[in-house]
């Protein structure tokens, strides 16, 4: 990735590119840093268990980034993670924590569903694309609006009441598919799968990669606008940075909370349908697979930034389509994948704190 | 708002970056996929295994894993692949490409919910096979594809027959994962075998949606033990939570996938194990000779005590069952073989007391796959 940005940034205006460059540096030096300190951490467990690190990351490289599969998979398992992680991000700038993407993925791909189960088979495919759009959205924000309602009429922090949300979300996932809208009585609990005009169109015929993905890049365009060039995106973090002066100066600091964290769940109700629509066309019992909680992390990752999150969601889905040579080429048990993401998240954390230290 | 030409470069430097890598990997894309559709997976270099769970889960995916490693042992040449907690959803297929990047030309996708993922890998690549565990292909069924599996429930019933026997409540426990077939089966063949020596049990069921959840497994054990269940069973992927919390409580354990009576040296009644080793072997050597299209493996296979080769066989006895019991069970699995045995020979009355099968018919296994109904004497409401 970087490499062709650098390319297109020189190509278009090379002065102040170069210089901005310059700037970010020292913070990617530190990223590369602890990239390579997790790696070698995991080395060490690699040599325990018996596998030549050097081996085993040169077959991980090689079968994830030599492979045109790997590589849309890569992108495909991005999408959802973008705009989860820019679900977090927004409530963040407003001092809020969601950890309920989770929930609200789900809630998202339901209402998803469910549009599309009520619009039928023989509606346009666009209507009815346009219609789970909107439907996942509203859907994702008045489920994460119950979190913000529950804070500011009964002082619940938002953090537990999202989390407590996803298990009922899921529930209700379960529910339908066990019953209303389960596609066949006997066999595997699904929905019917999305008629072909329904579901996202893909970039290139045979490949995996669907409009999803632009969808999600030019949210965080969006978003990175929102909260920084927007009164609005001012007045949130004025809330989050204290609640008290903002309400001093003439903020209405509920109706910021609310509307930070609707906005964030009607960006994970999005990923939800993205997922449906764009991958699985089914809900299954075990749909969208942590989907929320890794976004969680990809935006920790990115310490809250818009533009850092489309980067940690790539890290993060190139390590899990990895995890599969680790085991295939490597024979390593599968939860080895989820060690060394663990090893990097925490190097990352760990070593570029300094800087948030620093500037606040 | 006002927006800074720096943003703007950023978006569109972002946008485009993504553009110019989807560009490269569709450029690139229709590799694989080609040659000998006549045969597919002939001479085949590896095998794929792709599983749900842990390989050492004390269940059915170890027994997968262990099936995987009598390929290795049988076939020297063939690079065997193995990949543990592929979900049951869209990225099972990837992985399976995967193993097709990597030279299998056969597949095993072992659980029940690989199907979808199954066959979509399966059309998108006609030279390779791939065979599923446990579900059913309703229509036609491709060239390069085939479900297999083993009737559990006739072990399932004779493991009702030590589970009824042995109670002294007469309430038997059953956590469940999903209201599926094969599970519906095992349920109500359990509870037949059961009321076979013992008319007065019955048998509580909980349902977890989950083939391996831990935490909900210890709460639906604790569940069935409050209500005075005293032989606890199940059928879950990972089996060790329930038969522990089981035998802590001083209950019987008839065990599912994996001979656990380790874990339950006073409470292990039985338990149906697999041994997948000689059918997985059967379905490598036909693939490789390249005799899979038409054979019997290309179509929903399966086996049980009527063919004499199933998979899936009876653990040994724990110290609570009695002679006379053992005695039954051997009686019922010899009847079990004939044509006319079956757990479900009619009449089976459903929950209500309707009869569903008719006195005197004795029911395929292709129709016990299709089972939707709790039997009488199975407690609990299934989703309609």
């Amino acid at each position: 990735m970087t490499a062709i940005t650098s390319a297109d940034l020189t190509g278009s205006n090379p002065a102040p590119v170069a210089v901005r460059l310059l700037k970010l540096l020292p913070g990617l030096g530190r990223w590369v840093l602890a990239i390579a300190a997790a790696l070698a951490i995991f080395s060490v467990l690699l040599a325990v268990k018996n596998v030549n690190p050097v081996d085993a990351y040169s077959k991980m490289i090689d079968s994830t980034f030599n492979r045109p599969r790997s590589v849309q998979e890569i992108f495909v398992q991005m999408t959802p993670l973008v705009l989860g992680a820019l679900a977090v991000a927004v409530p963040a700038r407003a001092g809020l924590t969601n950890v309920g993407g989770e929930g609200q993925i789900i809630i998202g791909a339901v209402a998803a569903c469910g549009t599309s189960l009520m619009l039928g088979d023989s509606a346009p495919g666009g209507l009815i694309i346009a219609a789970m759009l909107v439907a996942s959205m509203v859907a994702g924000a008045l489920w994460a609006g119950l979190a913000a309602a529950l804070r500011l009429v009964a002082g619940v922090n938002e953090a537990i009441s999202t989390l407590l949300l996803n298990f009922i979300a899921l529930d209700v996932l379960l529910y339908l598919i066990y019953q209303p809208w389960r596609d066949n009585p006997v066999g595997q609990p699904t929905t019917k799968e999305l008629v072909d005009t329904a579901k996202l169109p893909v970039v290139a015929a045979g490949n995996k990669v669907h409009i999803g993905l632009f969808i999600a890049l030019g949210l965080v365009v969006a978003v990175h606008l929102l909260l920084n060039r927007t009164r609005w995106g001012f007045r949130i973090s004025v809330a989050g940075g204290n609640a008290e002066a903002a309400r001093r100066a003439g903020l209405n600091v509920g109706v910021l909370v609310i509307s930070a964290l609707m906005i964030g769940g009607a960006l994970a109700g999005l990923a939800g349908m993205i997922h449906f629509a764009g991958v699985e066309y089914k809900l299954r019992p075990g749909f969208g697979n942590q989907l929320g909680y890794t976004s969680f992390l990809a935006c920790w990752l990115a310490r809250h930034q818009p533009f850092p999150i489309v980067v940690a969601a790539l890290v993060f889905a190139t390590l899990s389509v990895a995890g599969d040579s680790l085991q295939l080429d490597s024979g390593l048990p599968g939860s080895s994948v989820n060690v060394l993401t663990a090893l990097i998240l925490l190097a990352v954390l760990g070593f570029t704190t300094k800087r948030k230290v620093s500037r606040s | 708002m006002s927006v800074s030409k720096s943003t703007l470069r950023l978006a569109a430097v972002a946008s485009a970056a993504a553009l110019a890598l989807a560009g490269c990997a569709s450029a690139t894309e229709s590799v694989g996929s080609t040659g000998d559709s006549a045969a597919p997976g002939k001479g085949t270099k590896a095998v794929g295994f792709i599983m749900v769970g842990p390989k050492d889960d004390f269940g059915y995916n170890q027994a997968v894993y262990e099936g995987s490693q009598v390929i290795k042992k049988e076939f020297p040449d063939l690079d065997v692949l193995t990949a543990e907690n592929v979900p049951e959803d869209d990225t099972a297929a990837t992985t399976m490409e995967q193993m097709i990047d990597k030279g299998a030309k056969l597949i095993f996708a072992t659980s029940y919910g690989h199907l979808d993922a199954a066959m979509k890998v399966a059309a998108a690549h006609p030279d390779v096979v791939v065979v599923q565990q446990g579900n059913t292909i309703s229509g036609a069924v491709p060239k390069n594809a085939g479900t297999y599996f083993g009737t559990v429930y006739e072990p399932m019933y004779l493991a009702g027959i030590a589970a009824g026997a042995s109670t002294k409540t007469n309430k038997l426990g059953y956590v469940y994962a999903f209201p599926i077939p094969q599970t519906i089966a095992n349920i109500d063949a359990f509870e037949r075998g059961a009321q076979s020596v013992n008319p007065k049990a019955e048998t509580i069921t909980v349902s977890t949606s989950s083939w391996c959840d831990p935490g909900k497994q210890q709460a639906a054990a604790a569940s069935l033990l409050s209500q005075h269940v005293d032989v606890l069973t199940q059928h879950q992927d990972c089996t060790a939570t329930v038969i522990q919390a089981a035998e802590k409580a001083g209950a019987m354990t008839v065990g599912y996938h994996a001979d656990a009576s380790s874990l339950a040296p006073k409470g292990w009644l039985t338990g149906a194990v697999w041994n997948w080793g000689p059918l997985y072997t059967d379905i490598v050597k036909t693939v490789l000779a390249g005799d899979f299209v038409g054979s019997k493996f290309n179509a929903n296979y399966r086996v049980g005590y009527k063919t004499g080769t199933n998979p899936f066989v009876l653990a040994g006895f724990g110290p609570d069952v009695s002679a006379d019991a053992k005695a039954k069970i051997d009686a019922a699995q010899k009847w079990l073989g004939t044509d006319a045995g079956s757990p479900f020979v009619g009449p089976v009355e459903d929950q209500s007391g309707k009869v569903v099968i008719k006195a005197g018919t004795v029911p395929t296994y292709a129709q016990n796959d299709a089972l939707s109904f709790f039997v009488k004497g199975v407690v609990g409401k299934l989703a309609k």
